[in-house]
């Protein structure tokens, strides 16, 4: 997947492409943000409280309290997708490297990582986090306050819990199903050792798979992410995506833009990882048919 | 009537593979087993090539896999060059293993997609860290040129470019890069075409006779292995059979599973009329295998004698052994 290689970008379809426009440039946001925006996302518009989009410069509308939505939202994007990149890597890893051991030694081993992986999984997710979160977040006295930080801490370590069985479990499938070729039984009859066949053999092998669920994964936090916002236990004072949706739903009736702004950034989001998972799955599928 | 039995182990210093008794079970849930190999013995001289032929099922596959230990075998004994191979600690094995390669039978599966054919077949120099870089590279094109490939067009091309035979001689070239002594091909041919088969096997024959290969030959294909070996082993359902030279097992198979393998050889000659002796029947599982001889249930000559008592290897003529209480004249 070269980009900046037009040649090679023709062979993907128009929604691939849109999804991947759409990525990067959040990326970029998310990147530049210092950069690209010297005002103030907490700045009040006293003049301008409650106004829709398109008014006096402010492109997506202000709120009730006179922030201005644009504004809060590439602010919001660095959180959203730091919360998102850093569940679904660092979740991913550790699902990873847990399936790709279980799956590759077998055995009892196999049988409990399986076991706890499908306990976990029949955890609803957001039920899942927000018990996390819940047991996490609190400070142990009633009057004293979380700090911000380590909200955004916990909402984080909450997702990545999620995350690992998620992965996990893909990681120990396709460790499963490649373990078992001839080319490793080969490798074991030439003297590789296990490491070896671990490294070059199965992780070559077992990543893109993990690759295709991870993007549809971020999908899955971002919109996790949104719902603890919502529920009032996410990232606090609308600094993510979520938590402007978070701050607008008590006006909705008033200030319907508020919300609808959030909603259009985290579905583009969602629907654009999901389109990549499915190209990289569908490569994939692909390359396996003609094996 | 398959049956025990070593009257048919040499005594000669040329031997350089020994197995005797070997068994392998495999748990098939609860407290069952599948007994996929039943003390099983043979021997090889270095040179020769010897043929393991039976029908799917009969345990030929994990028996040479059972000599390379993947795994170890439940119990018995495989004695390559004088060295216990069963009993040997994981780096002991580890060291012998260059010795000994096996060409598995499905060329693409036995390939790593994702892996250039130029390290395929590098893998097993690198894991032995055998020269630099330079004279790896210069190894991988020799040996692809050996086994009939421009190194130049395959180098850097993936195994799923390719057809089924060429595979298969990138996995003959990466078996071959260690210099083993004793090569097992299981069914290196079944999973091809019959015109790619007969340039295989003349490619194997080519290596032998280079490299002075001992091959262990497993094929479900009596025609395949007439072509090639020295001598022949017969097995049903985890037993030996017959074990002879390939003219004296065609012209007189003296067991009567080998009868029926032999008749059901085609003949090319539409004029000359089939006389083919068909089985009848499935064979048995092997989690419940008859008793006495494992093959009366399906045999034409079976008495009581063959449910009661086990037919060991005796010797018929000179170097032809049979396990049957009745052999066909």
């Amino acid at each position: 997947m070269k980009l900046g290689n037009v040649k090679s970008l023709r062979k993907y379809s128009i929604p691939t492409l849109l999804s991947m426009g759409w990525l990067a440039i959040i990326g970029l946001i998310a990147v530049l943000y210092p950069l690209i925006s010297s005002s103030d996302p907490k700045a009040t518009y006293e003049n301008d409280i409650a106004v829709g989009p398109f008014t006096n410069g402010h492109l997506f509308g202000t709120d009730t309290n006179g922030y201005d939505i644009f504004q809060e939202l590439l602010h919001g994007t660095r959180l959203t997708l730091l919360v998102a990149v850093v569940a679904v890597g660092v979740g991913g890893a550790i699902g990873s490297l847990i399936g790709i051991f279980s799956g590759y030694v077998r055995g009892k081993i196999d049988a409990v990582v399986n076991v706890v992986f499908s306990a976990i999984l029949s955890i609803p997710n957001l039920v899942l986090a927000l018990g996390l979160v819940a047991v996490l977040a609190t400070a142990p006295d009633v009057n004293s306050t979380v700090s911000s930080w380590r909200q955004v801490f916990v909402v984080v370590l909450s997702l990545t819990i999620v995350i690992i069985p998620i992965l996990g479990r893909i990681a120990r499938g396709a460790t499963l199903s490649w373990s078992n070729r001839e080319f490793v039984t080969a490798a074991k009859s030439m003297g590789a050792k296990n490491s070896t066949i671990l490294w070059k053999h199965i992780v070559p092998n077992v990543l893109p798979a993990v690759m295709a669920i991870a993007f549809l994964a971020v999908g899955v936090v971002i919109v996790a992410e949104g719902s603890l916002s919502l529920l009032g236990v996410g990232i606090p004072d609308g600094n993510s995506w979520g938590a402007v949706l978070a701050a607008g739903r008590n006006d909705m009736e008033y200030t319907p833009h508020v919300m609808y702004f959030p909603i259009i950034c985290i579905a583009l989001t969602v629907i654009s990882c999901n389109q990549i998972g499915d190209v990289i799955r569908q490569s994939l599928d692909k390359r396996e048919a003609r094996i | 009537m398959a049956g025990s039995g070593k009257a048919h182990l040499r005594n000669s210093e040329e031997i350089i593979l020994r197995v005797e008794d070997l068994t392998m079970e495999f748990p098939a849930g609860g407290k069952k087993f599948v007994r996929a190999v039943s003390g099983i013995s043979f021997d090889i001289e270095r040179g020769e090539t010897l043929a393991i032929v039976g029908e799917s099922g009969c345990g030929k596959s994990t028996l040479g896999k059972a000599i390379l230990q993947l795994p170890k075998p439940t119990s018995g004994s495989v004695n390559f060059q004088g060295q216990e191979l069963t009993t040997l600690n994981k780096d002991a094995l580890r060291d012998i293993r260059p010795a000994m390669q096996m060409i598995f039978q499905d060329p693409v599966s036995s390939l790593d997609p994702r892996l250039s054919v130029a390290k395929i077949v590098d893998e097993p120099l690198k894991i032995w860290d055998r020269g630099d870089e330079m004279w790896r590279s210069n190894k991988v094109d020799e040996l692809l040129n050996a086994v009939g490939l421009d190194p130049a067009l395959v180098r850097d091309r993936r195994s799923y470019e390719f057809s089924g035979g060429q595979c298969q001689r990138i996995s003959i070239a990466r078996s071959l890069a260690l210099e083993p002594l004793l090569l097992i091909c299981d069914e290196p041919v079944s999973a091809l075409d019959v015109s790619v088969q007969a340039q295989i096997l003349n490619l194997l024959q080519d290596m032998k006779e280079r490299y002075g290969l001992t091959l262990i030959f497993i094929s479900h294909d009596l025609a395949v292995v007439k072509a090639v070996s020295t001598r022949i082993m017969v097995m049903y359902l985890g037993k030996v059979c017959e074990i002879s030279a390939p003219d004296e097992l065609y012209s007189r198979p003296r067991h009567h599973y080998t009868h029926a393998l032999v008749s059901s050889v085609p003949i090319p000659d539409p004029n000359v009329a089939a006389r083919r002796t068909t089985l009848e029947g499935e064979p048995p599982s092997p989690m419940d295998p008859p008793s006495g001889c494992r093959f009366r249930t399906r045999c034409p000559g079976a008495t009581d004698l063959c449910a009661q008592e086990e037919p060991q290897l005796h010797e018929v003529s000179a170097g032809h052994y049979v396990a049957c209480h009745w052999p066909r004249p």
